[in-house]
Formats: structure tokens, C-alpha cells, sequence
């Protein structure tokens, strides 16, 4: 397959060019994606495939893994929040947490808090019960657990007895 | 497959029809029985939450009802209270099941027999006053697909409190005020969970919160402990 710059790349349309050509390359996923995703994905693969077919040098032993097998696609969901607007450039946001109970839920900069004290600090806000028992991602934790980035904290509303 | 409601109080009585409807008049095959399952009468003071359309069993007055009006479906009743005695007289291998009773005692008694089959569907709805959830227990090939009721609900696991056929005249006359929106709600959302599972065979999620007050639903996805 050819390899496109960016410039061609973008005079091209993307219903009847670029997404079949992204299928063509191995790139799924990509038919409800913007324009410009799939012109970074297709320049990303072309990157990929150039640098397998290169002669070997120095850095080519760093990481034959990816040499071997291009990356297609990532999934993942992250949420942050602009906390501190002065600070230099990468510090302005701080990554937030899903924390939830019941029907109630939303996203909290807690990384870095225990359980325990985001239980104390959101009950209102959450209608969180006393000795209501945390989980993160879905296990089990002690309130001293601290809460990483990429955690999702639930704490357990107990079930509705009447009916 | 079968289908089974134990409880057909203010959350049952509105589930049925709704479900009734969508079976007597979807494309699915309507080989199956429908079994209407409470030991309890309605009288006048369910009136404002329950619909039935004359005092006595709620189970017997139901189905009859049901069956005058849902021509295509097979409609059963049975006039007890489900406990440990009953149980097995209730619930059979490969049956889908909406547990709509008001106390936590039945549903550990339910969930805790459900761990005994190989195959079934427990779908269960409970509330308070403006909130409440639905779980849904899916055990396939004698595994659980999803956690059983207790798995993660200790007042489930242990409950304080008791079945209605445990309790007496006075203390069953008493009752925490309910509302019919909030009954509706689970109603709903059990037909929700009958829709994804059974019909769409989707099992993202296996417990649904909601809460009126708050205008919010969410739905947990939990790991089989």
C-alpha cells in the first residue's frame, strides 16, 4: 500500500477514501470517528509499517514487541479537571476519580485520598450511608486504601426492602 | 422455561401486566407458564399502590383476570408464601424469576435456592420510599454469571427482618408508606432487566439503582465473588 503524507491524506474523502483505506490497513473501529482521528490513525500505522520494514539499527532493539505488532487502537476513559489554572503547562488539571453510590455518581479529584476520608467528605454530596463498605474496581478495600488514577470507587447502597 | 412472580404487591401487581402485555403480544414462543405466586389477600387498603380489580387472593384474582385478558399465554396461580417449605414447590430448573416481595428474609431464601439449580434467571426489585434497585442473578450451567443476591448485600445475606407468613395480624397491618411512583420505577426497570437479558441476551449489568428524588439511575456491573 502506499504511504500518504498528512497533506494528502486530508484532501481525500473521508466516507469513501480514508475509512475504506483504514479498514484496508487493518484499523477497525474507525467508521464513527472524526476526520481527523482517522488521519492520525492511518499516519500512525504508515509510521508502523515504514519503521518495520527499515533495516535494523541500534534503537530497532529497544522494542522489537512493537516493531512486530503495530498498535491499532487504544481504549481507555480518563477524566480531568482544571484545578490549578496558573500553574505551568501539564500541571494545570488533576485526574479525578469516578466515585459512586447508588444511583448517585460523578467525578471527584480524590486521587491520592483514602477511602475513607472520601466517604466522610462526599456523603451528602452522594447520600452516602454510614458504614457503607467500599469497593474499587469492582473489589472490596479497607477505608485506609488510597485511591490511585484509573480507580473507579463505588460505596455499596444496601438494597431496597419494600415492594 | 417458565416464568415465575412471587409477590404481588405494589411492585408485582404493576410488573405483571406490563409483562403479560409484552408477551401475550411479542413474536416469542408462548409455550410457556406464567405462575402468579402470594399468599396474600388484597383489600382495600393496598388500593392506592396495587392494581387488582376485587378483594380476596391476590395471586387467584390476578391470573383470572390475566387470563381473560392475555388469550395466548398460559396463566397459573399459586396461593402461598414462598420459605424454605415452599421453595421447591415454586421455583424449577431453567425458570425466570421476578421477586417482588417486601423483605429481605424471602429473598435470601430465593437467592440462596437459585444457588442450588443449574440454570436460572432471578430478577429482583425492592424499594424504599423515593429509591430503590433491581439485581439480576444469572446462573448458567451451574455457574453464576453474575453474584447472587447476598453476594455483595450483608442485609440480604443476614436479614433482620421476617417473611410475611412468620408475622402476625398486627404486625403485618403496619406498614412503612410507600409510593406508587417508586413501585412503578422498579416495575420498570425488572422489565428492563427481562428485556436486555432474556430477550437481547445482554448481561452488561447486574445491579440498577434508582432514586426519584435525585432524578438518576445507575448501573453497576459486579464481579461474581
Amino acid at each position: 500500500m502506499p504511504i500518504y503524507s498528512k497533506v494528502e491524506l486530508e484532501n481525500m474523502n473521508v466516507k469513501n477514501q480514508l475509512k475504506p483505506m483504514a479498514v484496508k490497513m487493518g484499523l477497525p473501529g474507525y467508521s464513527k470517528k472524526t476526520k481527523a482521528v482517522v488521519i492520525s490513525a492511518i499516519l500512525e500505522k504508515q509510521g508502523a509499517a515504514k519503521a518495520a520494514k527499515a533495516p535494523k539499527s541500534a534503537t530497532a532493539s529497544i522494542a522489537p514487541a512493537a516493531a512486530k505488532k503495530a498498535m491499532n487502537a487504544i481504549e481507555f476513559c480518563a477524566t480531568s479537571v482544571l484545578t490549578k489554572p496558573s500553574a505551568k503547562k501539564g500541571d494545570k488539571c488533576t485526574t479525578t476519580i469516578r466515585v459512586s453510590s447508588g444511583a448517585s455518581s460523578g467525578n471527584f479529584p480524590v486521587a491520592g485520598r483514602s477511602v475513607a476520608e472520601v466517604a466522610e467528605f462526599l456523603r451528602e454530596v452522594l447520600n452516602i450511608q454510614k458504614m457503607s463498605p467500599g469497593l474499587v474496581n469492582g473489589k472490596d478495600v479497607e477505608g485506609t486504601y488510597i485511591l490511585k488514577d484509573g480507580d473507579e470507587l463505588e460505596f455499596l447502597k444496601p438494597a431496597g426492602s419494600k415492594g | 422455561m417458565n416464568i415465575k412472580i412471587i409477590g404481588l404487591g405494589g411492585v408485582g401487581s404493576i410488573l405483571i401486566e406490563r409483562l403479560c402485555r409484552f408477551l401475550n403480544y411479542s413474536q416469542v414462543d408462548t409455550s410457556f407458564v406464567v405462575t402468579l405466586i402470594d399468599g396474600d389477600e388484597y383489600e382495600d387498603k393496598n388500593l392506592e399502590r396495587q392494581e387488582f380489580t376485587r378483594l380476596g387472593d391476590k395471586a387467584e384474582i390476578k391470573a383470572n383476570d390475566l387470563k381473560i385478558k392475555y388469550l395466548n399465554l398460559n396463566i397459573d396461580y399459586i396461593i402461598d408464601y414462598i420459605n424454605t417449605d415452599t421453595i421447591s414447590r415454586g421455583i424449577s430448573e431453567k425458570d425466570i424469576v421476578f421477586l417482588c416481595v417486601d423483605n429481605h428474609k424471602t429473598r435470601m431464601v430465593v437467592s440462596n435456592y437459585c444457588k442450588t439449580l443449574n440454570d436460572v434467571i432471578l430478577i429482583s426489585g425492592g424499594n424504599e420510599l423515593t429509591d430503590g434497585n433491581v439485581q439480576i442473578y444469572i446462573r448458567k450451567g451451574g455457574v453464576d454469571i453474575t453474584p447472587d443476591l447476598c453476594a455483595y448485600h450483608s442485609e440480604i445475606a443476614t436479614p433482620t427482618d421476617r417473611s410475611p407468613d412468620e408475622m402476625s395480624c398486627e404486625e403485618l397491618s403496619k406498614s412503612e408508606p410507600q409510593l406508587y411512583f417508586t413501585n412503578l420505577s422498579v416495575a420498570t426497570i425488572m422489565c428492563w432487566a427481562y428485556y436486555n437479558v432474556v430477550v437481547q441476551q445482554n448481561i452488561d449489568a447486574s445491579e440498577i439503582y434508582f432514586d426519584m428524588s435525585r432524578m438518576s439511575v445507575d448501573a453497576k456491573t459486579r464481579i461474581v465473588k
